[in-house]
């Protein structure tokens, strides 16, 4: 194992347009998740603690926020005088600008990065989702199974089949067939966008892929088909802890959610498998004497002199007297006004409250999305 | 101002009889402070906050968390390929402590201030909380033409000199003919040969001696007012990052007026207390007037009242430790406290 070289590519450069205004100015995986990180930190936490310390960041959507969190990537200990991060953004080649046109064409333009790392397996990410898991339990999976490609896979609901990319799979773990979004699911074995490939059997798939005009250039679209086509060896690597796509404003809602249940599967309290992040170092959180706080989650720079209930409260927050926090999360730096009632709602980073708003959603079961703009629609009332 | 003009030198040899509670396994300047800081972060932030980009820790004993805990400075953005941190532990533990800025000890790295190459030196202890921006201090010290600089509040020195870098290695080397044994023992010298100068200071400051102190300067940040003084934004108070994750505040949780860091465990009543990093208070457990330091345990059903528990004890379930005296209880580092001890 020890000289079996494992590169990580993670795909960075989705707009996650269902975030709506959370995505406007910040690529997906920038987007602040459980009171003090964001998503990308998961990924990139289990990289390190997986021991792999070779990372590409795909981006293209709104990088600038992304990049400068990333950085050297020593908030991951990825600053690294061999391998390390090196972000991927598009570029310029001799003839023309590529734009990444799907998650393959964003491989397919750095081959040049497997090729100066030669690694022996590649690993494909996604900077979207939330789960703690050891890739290298997989890569020696894949090596076991003598595997062309493994897609790490999860049990879903039936009822929510067909909106993942599902498999079957024969008593060997090997994929039988593989259906993005099937209307009629014949299994629920998801893929979590999670791949290992062996890096010559990738780069053939991708270089083929870039030749075939009716591809969309997508993993699951049309590298695991191809693969599935060839014959190759494709296996599922069956993973059963907590992971969640965080794609929409109610999915990220209910994922914040979960870190307050103890029993979801995601312990951010085990140091043996630590989350990293950028740390903001700012001083405890000064808690007053008025106010209320339990079921919650509250990061350091906080002052609170209302009532937090069964929330996600993130640096450099302020909630003043009288207050009231319900079912919610509040971005950094966000000021909640005095006597202000607040439920079921993300607060966007830097909003102000005004003193005296509430804020409920019209329709039981939505989550309400406030940034700096649409708080006005909550002023009238 | 001149850029890069000033070099910084953090004497902590210091070894405070009243804070041996605190100091038995660390340096003074170690000594955990405010939920998340060491005592030494106070001035290092204000030196690095007042442009200082070299700073010389004089170290003696005890100071391997006091290492530990500064590593390379770059919590400080001190990991500089030019300038940056230095660490200089005294050659020898049989020195005699000598006052604020030993110049034998100095003398012992005569090389460090040879080789700098800023024009001015603050000297300072390591144990003061305070927020302070030193470069006002140079420009009044450069203004009224001073030797030495003294910073003062309501009259009494707090331990923090100013003086060219040329009259320190002048002070250094001559010291056996002047016999001055430290900078302190200079400017303090009623006959002194040089200009001697006060800089008032009207901002916060305790300068961390004795428990009692220790205790009443921890109590003082419930004070708003100092509160945002010490915390300032624009002048951050930076210390080594922990990767904690948010603090969980769990059902049966009850805080009022506290101060609690990150990855700490809430499931009991808090009031009137300092939470540090990564402790746990149980159910049904009362915590008032303390000081409670990282990685603490209290289990369930304890009482604890106006005590300060050092780093990773154990309360059992159940103990209950009052402390009606007027001084300040200290729990050592590491013990284990049963219900056995209640009284």
């Amino acid at each position: 194992m020890q000289n079996k070289k494992v590169v990580a590519m993670l795909l960075a450069g989705g707009q996650g347009s269902r975030l709506h205004s959370l995505t406007k100015e910040i690529a997906k995986p920038a987007v602040p998740f459980g009171g003090k990180y964001r998503i990308i930190d998961f990924p990139l936490s289990n990289c390190t603690n997986s021991g792999i310390h070779t990372v590409g960041v795909l981006t293209q959507y709104q990088p600038l926020v992304l990049n400068s969190y990333i950085g050297i990537g020593s908030a991951w200990d990825l600053d690294r005088k061999e391998g390390g991060v090196t972000v991927l953004p598009p570029y310029a080649a001799a003839n023309e600008v590529k734009w990444y046109s799907g998650t393959a064409s964003a491989i397919y333009q750095n081959l040049n990065y497997l090729k100066l790392h030669q690694p022996d397996y590649v690993l494909i990410l996604s900077g979207d989702h939330i789960y703690k898991m050891n890739y290298e339990k997989m890569l020696e999976d894949h090596i076991d199974k003598g595997a062309d490609a493994t897609i790490s896979v999860i049990e879903v609901p039936w009822k929510e089949a067909g909106r993942f990319g599902i498999m079957s799979v024969d008593h060997e773990r090997r994929v039988m067939d593989f259906m993005e979004k099937p209307l009629e699911p014949n299994s629920n074995l998801a893929s979590m966008g999670i791949y290992i490939f062996n890096r010559t059997v990738l780069e053939t798939a991708l270089k083929m892929d870039n030749l075939d005009l009716n591809s969309s250039h997508d993993f699951g679209k049309d590298i695991i088909p191809r693969l599935l086509r060839e014959n190759k060896k494709v296996f599922a690597y069956p993973f059963n802890g907590y992971w969640k796509d965080v794609g929409t404003v109610k999915s990220l809602w209910e994922a914040n959610m979960d870190l307050l249940d103890d029993a979801c599967g995601l312990d951010l309290f085990d140091i043996s498998w630590r989350i990293y992040s950028v740390n903001p170092n700012q001083p405890p959180q000064v808690i007053g004497e008025n106010a209320f706080i339990k079921e919650s989650l509250i990061n350091e720079g906080c002052v609170v002199e209302g009532n937090i209930n069964r929330s996600v409260v993130f640096q450099g927050v302020t909630i003043k007297a009288g207050a009231k926090v319900f079912k919610s999360v509040i971005m950094p730096d966000a000021i909640i006004g005095e006597g202000c009632i607040i439920e079921k709602a993300i607060i966007s980073p830097g909003v102000t409250v005004p003193e005296g708003t509430k804020i409920i959603p019209a329709v039981s079961d939505e989550v309400v999305l406030i940034s700096q703009d649409s708080i006005n629609e909550y002023l009238s009332c | 101002m001149l850029k890069n003009s000033l070099l910084g030198v953090i004497d902590a040899t210091a070894n405070h009889k009243g804070l041996q509670e605190l100091t038995i396994h660390r340096s003074p300047a170690a000594v955990p402070f405010g939920g998340r800081y060491r005592l030494v972060d106070f001035i290092l932030s204000n030196m690095v906050n007042s442009d200082i980009r070299s700073v010389a820790i004089f170290p003696k004993f005890q100071y391997r968390s006091l290492m530990d805990h500064l590593g390379s400075g770059k919590n400080w953005d001190l990991n500089r390929k030019r300038d940056g941190l230095f660490f200089f532990p005294s050659p020898s533990l049989d020195y005699p402590v000598t006052g604020l800025g030993s110049l034998d000890h100095f003398a012992a790295n005569i090389d460090f201030f040879m080789r700098s190459e800023q024009e001015y030196t603050i000297v300072a202890n390591a144990c003061t909380i305070f927020n302070m921006d030193f470069k006002p201090v140079l420009e009044c010290h450069i203004e009224a033409g001073c030797d030495i600089t003294a910073i003062r509040k309501d009259g009494v020195s707090l331990d923090i000199f100013l003086l060219k870098t040329s009259l320190l290695k002048e002070l250094i080397l001559t010291r056996h003919e002047t016999s001055y044994l430290s900078i302190r023992d200079v400017a303090t010298d009623p006959n002194s040969p040089f200009t001697l100068c006060s800089y008032h200071y009207d901002g916060f400051a305790s300068m961390i001696d004795t428990v009692e102190k220790y205790y009443e300067a921890s109590m003082d940040l419930f004070l708003p007012k100092i509160w945002s003084e010490l915390f300032a934004m624009e002048r951050p108070i930076l210390t080594k990052v922990k990767d904690e994750p948010p603090t969980r505040y769990a059902e049966g949780a009850s805080v009022k007026n506290a101060m609690i860091a990150n990855g700490c465990l809430i499931e009991g009543t808090v009031e009137n207390s300092i939470i540090a990093r990564s402790v746990r208070i149980g159910k049904n457990s009362i915590v008032k007037n303390c000081i409670i330091m990282q990685k603490t345990k209290v289990e369930e059903s304890c009482i604890l009242e106006g005590a300060i528990l050092d780093k990773d004890v154990i309360v059992e379930r159940g103990a209950h430790i009052k402390n009606s005296g007027p001084m300040p209880f200290v729990i050592r580092k590491g013990s284990v406290q049963g219900a056995w001890m209640n009284s």
